[in-house]
């Protein structure tokens, strides 16, 4: 029972400023809002040590959260084609075959999630908020980069307190096509010509293998979504933590489009006739 | 989630039907949650013209364990000249285990047979032979929850080849469908009194 | 001077290491272990409520039927009382395996003794050989036992602990359920009690740990052994847990599930001419 007014005896204090590494009290953005942290001497280790999701397992005292994924992003000369699977597991328990992974911060910012669902849906609608906020001041859309910016930085306020995020950030700003990737380290890094795509996920290697041998800048937009499903369908075959429906976006110029939704299932059939083709020409 | 028996993730269920019985089996054989190696590893094994063994569990050990049981099926029959009832065999395995019972083999059996009045038998085992016989059914592997769950509901008495063939199936593919670690295909086997009937599914492949 | 051993086939080692526990695998087994930093898995327990009652002239055992693994219930009608001779029966709770087993072991043991002495075996002896037994695995191997028997002294009922230590009761409960069963003969048990009487009596001793603790469930197992008769068991006594709903769907029509490939083992019976020669 809780009553309404009477102060909040649990392991979690209302609202928090002391304990937290001497993050700022009170918040007069939006940005700085922030959450109640355990009233023990270190939050973050805590926190570490009894809500945070292993890489593959969850230790047993910990929450179990929902994660394993395959989600990637890679630019070319069409903008940034954004793909992801759909598959959220909570251990070896598949939770649900029909996430949403593709994150619609706003009409012309698309987020990827992977980690913790929670952490990732949570922060990028935070994020929107942000952008939206940003907008209103400054009479301009916020560009990616400063976008991914502000992710990061919350992220890094958060640093080592078991955060789980692993998020692509895509969208066309004057500069054109951007596409960053941000992690809850706090890691920010930039997908250039060196370095021209992200996968992020337990099923991220299968899908670089894909993009490492497929992928160039002068595709087609029709060769690059196809490149897109090619690289979620072989991380969903070999990786036993994604499946489900493959969703893929577009980022063009005046804005991102949702250019393909089926189950994985389908493409099976597609790609073992090709293969099978391919074996006995 | 990290064990032997969740190493390479498997999927078991034996059904009995009206004179007939049958075992399903996925096909997966995964390293961890790392990678899926191969589609087609084999998890039920004929022991006799009308009894099969499905294993479960870390796939050194059933395969270890399935070629000791040619072995000992093998001698049985050099020594005795008659063929094992699917009990005894289900007691041969449960001995086979619980030799072993400090220092265990990481698998867990499931037996599924007619006997010679055509009367279906199916039994499981935990990983130190711990026997137990059903009626309806029994379910072992990573996916044994779910399968649990589908046959309660699925399971119906008096099944003949035909329904207890989808029956099987059917409980298969929904039981993987939630779990991770096993899938990417299937295989059945109905034994009835004069014919096995093994069919290969067409299953989710992620 | 050097012994030479005759060479063996495999049948021969096959043949040499039969009987007792076999430890081959434990090496390998603690190796990966280490390597994957992995619990061992869950074998299959009974959380149990078992419970027996002594008699004038009788011995009353009874047992739940519902077997754990974690916290799942891995069968929900399994059978707890074991056969160990015609006038001497068990009723386990621990790890499921050890009670299958070492009751199979003693059982054999009784028929050996019985067949070499030509008389029926005693209720002490049975206590005997198995608490040296367990004592010897010093708990490694999980066995609580009720047991109970009928032999030339009267009627006798023994609870034996994991470790080998034993009691001598006139009624006890053990497992999980043991509590909530020993409220019911703590208010109820008397020696006077009729075969009938006790049979309800046990029975509500069981009901009582299937409804009040989550460890126990399904049906109830009675076993009644007298002196006249011997014992015998009465496999699900009570059922209070039946399942009140069937499916009510159709059955999958054939043709439901997507096939890749069948295939067709006839089977034949060979009939087989057995020719004598001189």
């Amino acid at each position: 029972m809780d009553l309404l007014g009477a102060p909040k005896r649990g392991m979690f204090r209302d609202f928090a400023g002391t304990g937290a590494a001497g993050l700022p009290n009170g918040c007069d953005s939006i940005s700085e809002a922030r959450f109640a942290l355990p009233a023990v001497q270190d939050p973050a280790t805590f926190v570490e040590t009894h809500f945070s999701p292993g890489t593959y397992e969850d230790n047993g005292k910990r929450v179990k959260f929902s994660k394993g994924t395959t989600t990637l992003a890679f630019k070319f000369k069409g903008g940034v084609i954004v793909s992801v699977d759909s598959r959220a597991s909570q251990g070896s328990y598949i939770g649900s075959q029909t996430v949403k992974k593709v994150i619609e911060i706003n009409p012309y910012l698309l987020g990827t999630m992977a980690g913790g669902a929670a952490d990732c849906l949570f922060w990028e609608r935070n994020l929107g908020m942000q952008c939206r906020i940003f907008e209103l001041r400054n009479k301009e859309r916020i560009s990616v980069a400063a976008a991914s910016k502000l992710l990061a930085n919350t992220m890094n306020s958060y640093k080592g307190m078991g955060l789980s995020m692993g998020t692509m950030i895509t969208g066309w700003d004057k500069k054109g096509p951007q596409l960053y990737y941000v992690d809850n380290d706090g890691t920010r890094l930039k997908a250039d010509e060196n370095k021209p795509y992200f996968c992020v996920g337990s099923g991220g290697t299968f899908a670089y293998g894909v993009l490492d041998t497929n992928w160039s800048f002068d595709l087609s937009d029709e060769e690059a979504i196809e490149l897109g499903k090619r690289a979620i369908y072989h991380a969903t075959y070999r990786d036993a933590y994604s499946g489900g429906v493959n969703n893929v976006y577009h980022v063009q110029e005046n804005g991102w489009v949702q250019v393909y939704s089926d189950d994985t299932y389908k493409s099976h059939d597609k790609y073992s006739a090709e293969r099978e083709a391919a074996a006995n020409p | 989630m990290s064990g032997l028996m969740e190493y390479n993730g498997s999927a078991i269920v034996a059904m009995t039907g009206e004179n007939c019985v049958g075992i399903a089996a996925d096909t997966r054989h995964g390293i961890r949650q790392l990678q899926t190696v191969s589609c087609n590893r084999q998890k039920t094994f004929q022991v006799t013209d009308q009894c099969f063994v499905g294993l479960a569990g870390l796939a050194t050990d059933v395969q270890t364990l399935s070629q000791l049981l040619n072995f000992r099926m093998k001698l049985f029959t050099l020594r005795e000249e008659r063929k094992m009832q699917p009990r005894m065999i289900g007691n041969m395995i449960s001995s086979m285990l619980y030799e072993k019972r400090f220092g265990p083999w990481f698998t867990e059996p499931v037996v599924a047979g007619l006997d010679d009045n055509h009367k279906p038998f199916v039994c499981a085992f935990d990983f130190i032979g711990c026997l137990s016989t059903a009626e309806d059914f029994v379910v072992s592997g990573t996916t044994s929850e779910q399968l649990f769950g589908v046959c309660e509901s699925f399971w119906r008495p008096g099944m003949n080849k035909d329904e207890l063939f989808e029956t099987l199936s059917q409980c298969l593919l929904s039981g993987v469908d939630r779990d991770c670690l096993a899938g990417w295909g299937g295989v059945v086997h109905v034994i009835t009194p004069d014919e096995i009937i093994t069919k290969k599914l067409k299953g989710r492949m992620d | 001077m050097v012994e030479v051993e005759e060479p063996q086939d495999y049948l021969d080692v096959f043949q040499s290491q039969r009987g007792g526990f076999s430890f081959e695998n434990c090496k390998r087994n603690a190796y990966l272990a280490a390597q994957a930093n992995i619990k061992p898995p869950t074998a299959m327990k009974s959380g149990t409520t078992i419970c027996g009652i002594q008699l004038k002239d009788a011995v009353i055992l009874a047992a739940d039927t519902r077997a754990t693994e974690g916290p799942m219930v891995a069968d929900k009608n399994c059978e707890k009382l074991h056969y160990i001779s015609k006038n001497v029966f068990c009723a386990g709770a621990g790890t499921a395996a050890d009670l299958q087993h070492t009751c199979e072991m003693m059982e054999s043991q009784m028929e050996l003794l019985r067949m070499a002495t030509g008389t029926e075996p005693r209720v002490c002896t049975v206590v005997r050989r198995l608490s040296s037994m367990l004592f010897k695995y010093q708990g490694y191997i999980g066995c609580a036992l009720v047991l109970g028997g009928v032999d030339v002294t009267g009627p006798h009922l023994y609870q034996i602990y994991p470790h080998g230590s034993t009691d001598k009761l006139p009624f006890t409960t053990m497992g999980s359920g043991s509590l909530a069963a020993m409220a019911i003969m703590e208010a109820e048990y008397n020696e006077n009690l009729s075969i009938e009487d006790g049979k309800k009596l046990v029975a509500k001793a069981i009901r009582a740990g299937i409804f009040n603790d989550l460890g126990s469930g399904g049906n109830v197992d009675v076993c009644v052994i007298t002196k006249e008769t011997g014992g015998a068991i009465l496999r699900n006594y009570e059922k209070p847990n039946e399942r009140k709903f069937k499916a009510q769907h159709a059955a999958f029509p054939k043709g439901t599930t997507p096939i890749l490939k069948e295939e067709i083992m006839k089977l034949v019976s060979v009939e087989e001419d057995v020719v004598m020669r001189d």
